[in-house]
């Protein structure tokens, strides 16, 4: 082929915005990338870019990349290293992981991966590894991911509840009458997949609302705006649901379709009334009152008409439907007391608690932001019972694109006789290093994650955990402050160097394509993986490269992704099979203990939680009176990086130059601090220093610096220097502890030297 | 009517996010962006104005207007400026001198001076892809889908149909330029 000849090659932009996954036309001259732009899609409403995407050629061209593998010559963390082979650096891995796994047993490492993205083959190769070596799965949703999962899988019993409540955006229904954004900003963080719709929406005539502590640029979007005080949106949300529940304004035939509403609890308890206790054969059936024979009946009993609120006694047990506890936990947030704590005016809860009320269609759009609080599993379950108590939870399935069914299995569990790896969440990493609990982990491999600069507490990740770490290996494509750390490094391949299994945007899948071979020595993470799989005896689970894993995962037999082969997805994205529309619809099964949406979890009532109870946040401050850290800090997303990629490149940084303080000029003022002044930003954990930008765009009391800058990018400290890794343990015992950036007290002063 | 190749810029829709300028930098090889986006009313890009909570912050993405009567091409002494018959004011860079009398007479302050190469730049509406039939390349990357392009001459077009349906605002009407853009402005929030 001529070398000037331009060919085009349809990739997608993995960058870890996850669900955009921009479908993209990769102009590659001779063996160089000289253009990408948006490729076209079935749906033009899915032909886009964004200007992270615009500038990833800069990330594969960028002058600083890893360019071979190294080991480490000075100090940890100084930053000297020295250039050796890949089989050297391989070999010292595979001799280092051998000889910690003799003294502590396999699980001592660690595989501790950033969020794939919309990746699959080259988280897939990591996990794999971990799995035949039953090494230690370290999980990222952690990372500040999972406190939306806590709550979700309580309420709904599902990992991710995007689909439930806000699924219809991406299937063209008739637009809702108001969509309620909450604690979210997706006119930055997801501008396509999500803000798209949005837009679209109240181009129609959809009422749209934003609840957020900043004015973000989805709030300058909205009809209506609450500035929320940080960790207080379950106040909020209960204070909504109490006029809705005053009113009458509650969807009462889909609570008792759809929700545990309607069951019996019993006071003495806690826990719900099952049919042993009425003397039913279904012993262990959730029990209702039948409002028709005026007495007790299993769930499922034929003929009954099952009162939603309402006390009872039943064998001499005081009980109350799950609903009437609800209402009685709402009752003590009217308008005027939850505006006392969230700082939201009580004639607007009430105004919108009953357009919510009344409205035939609410959309509910939330992301990552409020569940970042100590309590913000909480929070989302409040936000998603007001969801549910006016009917706007999707709960019944009629046809249409059905969800991705990838197989998984053979990364999960590579090898099904043996035991596969151990888990740790990314905050039980923390113990686990520092002081062995529940078991010791000794070296730790880090791909795509930046973790010193992402994860809560940098100082206790430099000054105790790292220290306690025998063997640190990064793969990465820059040195970023936490690749300083490692003892071997190596240069991971940019994604126009590699291929991958895309399953997003739904409905549709894609093939990232390699358009270049890897620049210098870098390697893709599953040839990475392959080399040391070899080393470690397990070579031949690693056959055929990224192709070969990605038909791996191709290969679900599911339903959803029949005939769906990498070869027809080098043409373009392909949708995932559709059911035709039927006749009737039918309930989607919940998968909570009851199979219904859940507004009383039983299982939490030990803990204080049964309901979605308002518990004060860890440390942000509800008032500012006379604390010694009065300020709230809160990280929100920048449209210039993702988390901290992108945040060494020239394009983006002309544009958005270094990090700032947003403090509101009333909080400004009284510090006697002005726009663009150094200030320190600071708690008992650390300082952080940067500049000053006095704006309105944050509430009074509040300060937020955009997460994702590197720490060497701040003139000391970094944003989470500032946060806390304090371990919610209701969220451990329901799923994974999350950090919780946006529940920090600090304070700023004018910055002083020294 | 004879065609007239223009913009529609939807205010409403446009989240400030400036692609547009990654975009047309990455596109033309400008020394800037020969589009970029304002914050209306602030000092500091991507801040409201008023009081927290009753705020607002709309965003105008500023460009070369392609004026019926362009100063620019009137003063220009190399002729280097020209309207195209079918809309859009190019700037020809090999007969530009650099004597910046254009920059000047501009009141849209969208002629930029590269000191580089000594020689004005402004966005010439992507002619290399227009000629092509292809778009701008700003519209095909617009995070808020907020640019349309097309004949505003042309009543089957969807920008004219737009313009005829929509509140349209132009920039600086007063100087008599006729600009080829249009602005879509925001939507007043309509509360509860």
């Amino acid at each position: 082929m001529a070398n000037n000849e331009t060919r085009l090659i349809r990739t997608v932009c993995p960058a870890h915005c996850g669900i955009d996954a921009c479908g993209i036309l990769a102009h590659v001259k001779g063996d160089r990338v000289v253009k990408v732009e948006p490729a076209d899609f079935p749906n033009p409403k899915y032909r886009r870019i964004c200007l992270r995407g615009l500038s990833s050629l800069e990330i594969t061209y960028h002058p600083d990349r890893l360019k071979y593998p190294m080991k480490r010559v000075g100090k940890r963390g100084e930053g000297k290293f020295e250039r050796i082979s890949w089989d050297e650096a391989l070999d010292t891995i595979a001799d280092k992981f051998i000889d910690i796994a003799s003294q502590y047993g396999w699980p001592a490492i660690g595989w501790t991966l950033g969020g794939p993205g919309a990746g699959t083959t080259k988280f897939g190769a990591y996990l794999r590894l971990a799995s035949l070596t039953q090494s230690t799965r370290v999980s990222a949703w952690g990372y500040g991911d999972s406190g939306l999962p806590c709550g979700s899988r309580v309420l709904f019993g599902t990992h991710i509840p995007y689909g439930l409540l806000f699924g219809s955006l991406f299937t063209d229904p008739p637009p809702p009458d108001i969509l309620v954004v909450w604690g979210s900003n997706p006119a930055e963080a997801q501008p396509l997949n999500v803000m798209r719709p949005i837009m679209d929406a109240k181009e129609k005539g959809t009422l749209l609302v934003v609840i957020d502590p900043r004015f973000t640029v989805t709030a300058s979007k909205s009809d209506v705006y609450l500035g929320v005080k940080p960790g207080t949106d379950t106040a909020l949300a209960l204070a909504m649901m109490n006029v809705i529940f005053q009113k009458s304004l509650q969807n009462d035939a889909y609570i008792l379709r759809h929700t545990n509403g309607p069951y019996l609890v019993r006071i003495d308890t806690g826990k719900f009334l099952r049919g042993k206790d009425i003397g039913a054969q279904e012993e262990n059936e959730y029990v209702v009152w039948d409002s028709v024979s005026n007495s007790p009946r299993t769930r499922n009993a034929a003929e009954s008409v099952p009162g939603l609120s309402g006390a009872y006694t039943v064998e001499g047990v005081e009980c109350k439907t799950a609903l009437q506890l609800l209402k009685e936990l709402t009752e003590e947030y009217p308008p005027e007391r939850a505006s006392e704590i969230t700082g939201v005016s009580a004639d607007i809860i009430s105004k919108l608690a009953e357009r919510v009320g009344k409205a035939k269609t609410v959309t509910f759009v939330t992301n990552m932001g409020f569940t970042r609080t100590y309590h913000g599993d909480i929070s989302f379950r409040a936000m998603g019972t007001l969801a549910a108590v006016t009917g706007n939870v999707t709960a019944t399935f009629k046809g249409g694109h059905l969800p991705a069914v990838l197989n998984w299995k053979p990364f999960l569990h590579a090898n099904p006789d043996k035991p596969s790896y151990a888990r740790l969440g990314i905050l039980q990493l923390y113990d686990a290093v520092i002081s062995g609990k529940p078991f010791p982990v000794k070296a730790v491999w880090f791909s795509f994650i930046n973790f010193l600069n992402q994860c809560a507490n940098s100082g206790k990740i430099k000054n105790e955990m790292f220290p306690n770490l025998d063997f640190i290996v990064a793969a990465d494509l820059f040195m970023t402050p936490t690749a300083r750390f490692a003892d071997i490094l190596l240069p991971a391949a940019s994604y126009l160097e590699f291929s991958d299994f895309i399953p997003f945007p739904y409905p549709y899948v894609q093939l990232q394509q390699k358009a270049i071979e890897p620049l210098y020595e870098a390697r893709s993470d599953v040839d990475i993986a392959a080399g040391l799989a070899e080393r470690l005896g397990y070579g031949e689970y690693f056959q055929g490269g990224e192709d070969a894993f990605i038909d791996i995962i191709l290969d679900s037999k599911d339903s959803s992704i029949e005939g769906i082969t990498r070869e027809k997805l080098k043409q373009g994205p392909m949708a995932l099979n559709s059911l035709p529309e039927m006749e009737q619809e039918f309930d989607i099964p919940f998968s909570t203990p009851s199979g219904k949406i859940e507004l009383y979890s039983e299982n939490l009532y030990e803990d204080g939680q049964a309901l979605p109870v308002y518990l004060e946040p860890l440390e942000a401050p509800v008032s500012t009176a006379k604390k010694k850290y009065p300020l709230a800090f809160i990280q929100g997303h920048s449209r210039f990086r993702t988390h901290s990629m992108f945040a060494d490149i020239d394009a983006l940084l002309e544009m958005n130059p270094e990090p700032v303080v947003e403090i509101n000029p009333q909080d400004a003022a009284n510090r006697n601090i002005g726009d663009d002044d150094l200030v320190t930003v600071y708690n008992e954990r650390a300082r952080t220093t940067l500049k000053a930008r006095v704006t309105e765009g944050v509430r009074p009391g509040v300060i937020n610096i955009n997460q994702g800058w590197w720490i060497d990018q701040f003139k000391e400290g970094s944003v989470n220097h500032l946060t806390h890794d304090v371990i919610n343990p209701v969220q451990e015992k329901i799923y994974e502890p999350n950090m919780h950036m946006n529940d920090v007290a600090v304070e700023v002063i004018r910055y002083k030297e020294g | 009517m004879k065609k007239r190749l223009g913009l529609i810029i939807d205010q409403e829709r446009c989240i400030g996010c400036e692609a547009c300028t990654v975009a047309c930098k990455i596109e033309n090889q400008g020394a800037k962006g020969w589009i970029r986006v304002k914050t209306l009313n602030v000092a500091q890009k991507d801040t409201p104005e008023g009081r927290f909570p009753d705020l607002k912050m709309h965003f105008l993405p500023q460009l070369c207007q392609h004026c019926e009567q362009p100063p620019c091409a009137e003063v220009c002494p190399m002729e280097a400026l020209i309207k195209r018959e079918d809309g859009p004011v190019t700037l020809d860079k090999e007969k530009c001198d650099g004597c910046q009398t254009c920059l000047d007479a501009c009141p849209y302050d969208a002629i930029i001076f590269n000191s580089e190469t000594d020689k004005a730049e402004k966005c010439n509406l992507c002619r290399h892809r227009i000629n092509q039939g292809l778009e701008p390349f700003c519209v095909i990357c617009c995070e808020g889908q907020a640019i349309y392009f097309g004949d505003v001459n042309d009543s089957n077009s969807r920008v004219a149909k737009i313009i005829a349906a929509r509140e349209t605002l132009q920039l600086h009407p007063v100087e008599g330029t006729g600009p080829g853009v249009y602005y879509c402005p925001p939507k007043t929030p309509r509360g509860l």
